[in-house]
């Protein structure tokens, strides 16, 4: 059959190459979520519904990682600090009946700003391994200091926390509800990509990937990378810190754990898995992640093993993460498409 | 307020690493709308000035002055703002990112912080002076390949072209020429003088005759001191640069 219209046959072969882009995933994912969503309310399901959405709380971890190694260039192994500073906000305050679902949202992001702006202080003034080991170590002390504080319920940590209804003035969402959460979860999240990716394309963040791409170029252009890497690690502090606050809300409780290493790690693993510098692939990642875990986990108690070497696997045959394999462009993902110039 | 004739006035800068004197005593000044260029064998200390005058190491003694304003001991980026810009000896890019990229993160410099966080495309100044930079430097064919992936005449040429785009007043060239073929070298002889139009700039290069054909003034630079200046000829011309430096060629 020949094409009627040249024009539509000279677009063809454009419109093809862009058919598996970065971009569609962001698309399919919601598309997938719902379709999941749907199949698990028909069902009745409530395990795997609820997993799902445990999944997403910590996809935000992992954004909140790929916000910093993806765009800045700056790898933290201390995020599990935010996401815990933000849980156990909204927990004890949950708690003590103090705030509804708005008041703990907004309570964990006052309170991670101004620690971020603090501990970013100390940080980012170290270079290169010390911003490793500076966040990694701020994180260990924080998670010491909640297991010694009996206030926050000390190794035990926060139990009781209640079930909430999120009023959004037109409608309310019951949390009890696995499928209302998981929409819930999946808006937000989604939400979270569609606002992070908006930022990474301004110049704001643009200048962002350049510090990561060679931040001493950055600074004869007239711009202080130092003001930067602060606002981007406060950002991605507070994406932690708002995730974090719905892990009470569907698990019911916060533990120490949440603080550990193991958590901040899980987070990298995950954006490394996922595909670093795409926001969309962290997403997949934690699904992926906490799905293995669960069906590993089911099979054998040393599915930690079986993950290490699928990890190993992964990044040997997909160096640019499962995002990265949609990827055409070369270089790195982070990189430009160039509209608006 | 009128501008002082010299855009760039050094005074008795000096540094030290370890027991060396890289830099020693220098002052010379440059003149608004000149070009002036600071010649010297290989360790005379050309780009530690260099270094010096853009902030990206602090003196241990003396003053730089940019539009009459002390700029001593500023941070790169504030001087930047200050109106000087820098290319770099050894390329210095973003190689991962677009070329259009490249250019456009340079121009962002010539918008308000308020733009930040706008839509790229609301930036339209920046906008437009990276399509003037990538017709003017021959690279809009390029702009949507990686600056890593350019031929070493093109990452030279977009090195220049990054360092224009913030519109400094003053430019600092580190080697324009280095590496590059005879060809390329009388392109970009020609480029610098097409610059030189609109903008002041101070060249360290070491092909004397791309700088005597350039340049309305020369600082000759020996062991971290300034040996002589003048106009090209009388520099050409004066015995103790002869025994230094040309002489030796």
């Amino acid at each position: 059959m020949r094409p009627a219209n040249p024009a539509v046959s000279a677009a063809a072969p454009a419109r093809a190459r862009r058919r598996l882009g970065v971009r569609h995933l962001a698309v399919a994912f919601p598309v997938l979520s719902l379709v999941f969503a749907g199949i698990g309310a028909a069902l009745g399901e409530t395990f795997y519904l609820r997993l799902a959405t445990e999944a997403l709380i910590l996809a935000g971890l992992a954004i909140s990682v790929d916000i910093l190694l993806g765009y800045t260039g700056l790898l933290s192994l201390g995020q599990a600090l935010y996401f815990g500073l933000g849980a156990y906000t909204a927990a004890f305050l949950l708690g003590q009946g103090a705030v509804g679902f708005w008041g703990a949202l907004l309570a964990s992001l006052a309170l991670a700003t101004p620690v971020a702006l603090l501990a970013g202080l100390v940080a980012i003034r170290s270079k290169g391994v010390y911003f490793i080991l500076i966040t990694f170590g701020l994180a260990q002390v924080a998670a010491k200091a909640v297991y010694n504080t009996r206030e926050l319920g000390g190794s035990d940590g926060l139990v009781g926390v209640p079930v909430l209804q999120a009023d959004f003035g037109l409608f309310r969402v019951d949390l009890g509800s696995p499928v209302a959460f998981f929409l819930l979860m999946l808006a937000l999240i989604m939400g979270l990509y569609a606002g992070l990716n908006y930022l990474m394309h301004t110049p704001f963040g643009r200048t962002l990937v350049a510090i990561r791409s060679n931040e001493h170029r950055v600074r004869f252009l007239g711009f202080d990378p130092w003001r930067y890497k602060l606002a981007a690690y406060v950002v991605a502090a507070n994406v932690a810190a708002l995730c974090g606050a719905l892990y009470p809300m569907l698990r019911g409780f916060v533990s120490p754990e949440l603080l550990y290493f193991k958590m901040s790690a899980d987070a990298v693993i995950t954006v490394i898995l996922g595909g670093v510098g795409t926001l969309i692939g962290p997403i997949y990642g934690s699904v992926a992640l906490v799905g293995l875990r669960t069906v590993l986990g089911s099979w054998t108690e040393h599915y930690h093993m079986i993950i290490g070497a699928l990890f190993m696997l992964a990044v040997i045959f997909m160096p640019r993460g499962f995002a990265g394999l949609f990827d055409r462009s070369e270089g790195d993902p982070a990189q430009d498409e160039g509209e608006g110039t | 307020m009128s501008a002082p004739a010299a855009i760039l006035e050094v005074e008795k800068l000096k540094v030290s690493f370890g027991g060396l004197k890289a830099v020693n005593d220098v002052s010379f000044s440059v003149r608004r709308g000149s070009v002036t260029s600071v010649i010297g064998p290989n360790g005379a200390g050309k780009s530690t000035l260099f270094n010096l005058i853009c902030g990206a190491i602090a003196p241990d003694g003396g003053r730089v002055r940019l539009n009459g304003n002390d700029v001593t001991g500023w941070p790169p980026n504030r001087i930047a703002r200050a109106g000087l810009a820098r290319s770099f000896q050894i390329t210095n890019l973003f190689f991962d990112l677009t070329v259009e990229e490249n250019l456009r993160l340079a121009a962002q410099a010539l918008e308000p912080g308020g733009k930040l966080l706008q839509p790229k495309r609301r930036s339209e100044r920046a906008n437009a002076k990276v399509r003037e930079l990538l017709e003017r430097f021959e690279l809009s064919h390029k702009a949507r390949e990686l600056a890593g992936y350019l031929s070493h005449g093109e990452q030279r040429r977009l090195e220049i072209a990054v360092a224009l785009a913030g519109e400094p007043e003053l430019l600092l060239l580190d080697e324009p020429t280095q590496g590059m073929s005879h060809g390329d070298t009388a392109d970009t002889s020609r480029m610098i003088r097409e610059l030189a139009r609109d903008i002041t700039i101070l060249l360290i290069e070491h092909d004397i005759e791309l700088v005597m054909g350039l340049s309305h003034w020369v600082v000759v630079m020996h062991q971290g001191q300034k040996l002589s200046e003048g106009p090209p000829e009388q520099v050409r011309a004066d015995p103790a640069v002869r025994r230094a430096y040309l002489g030796e060629a």
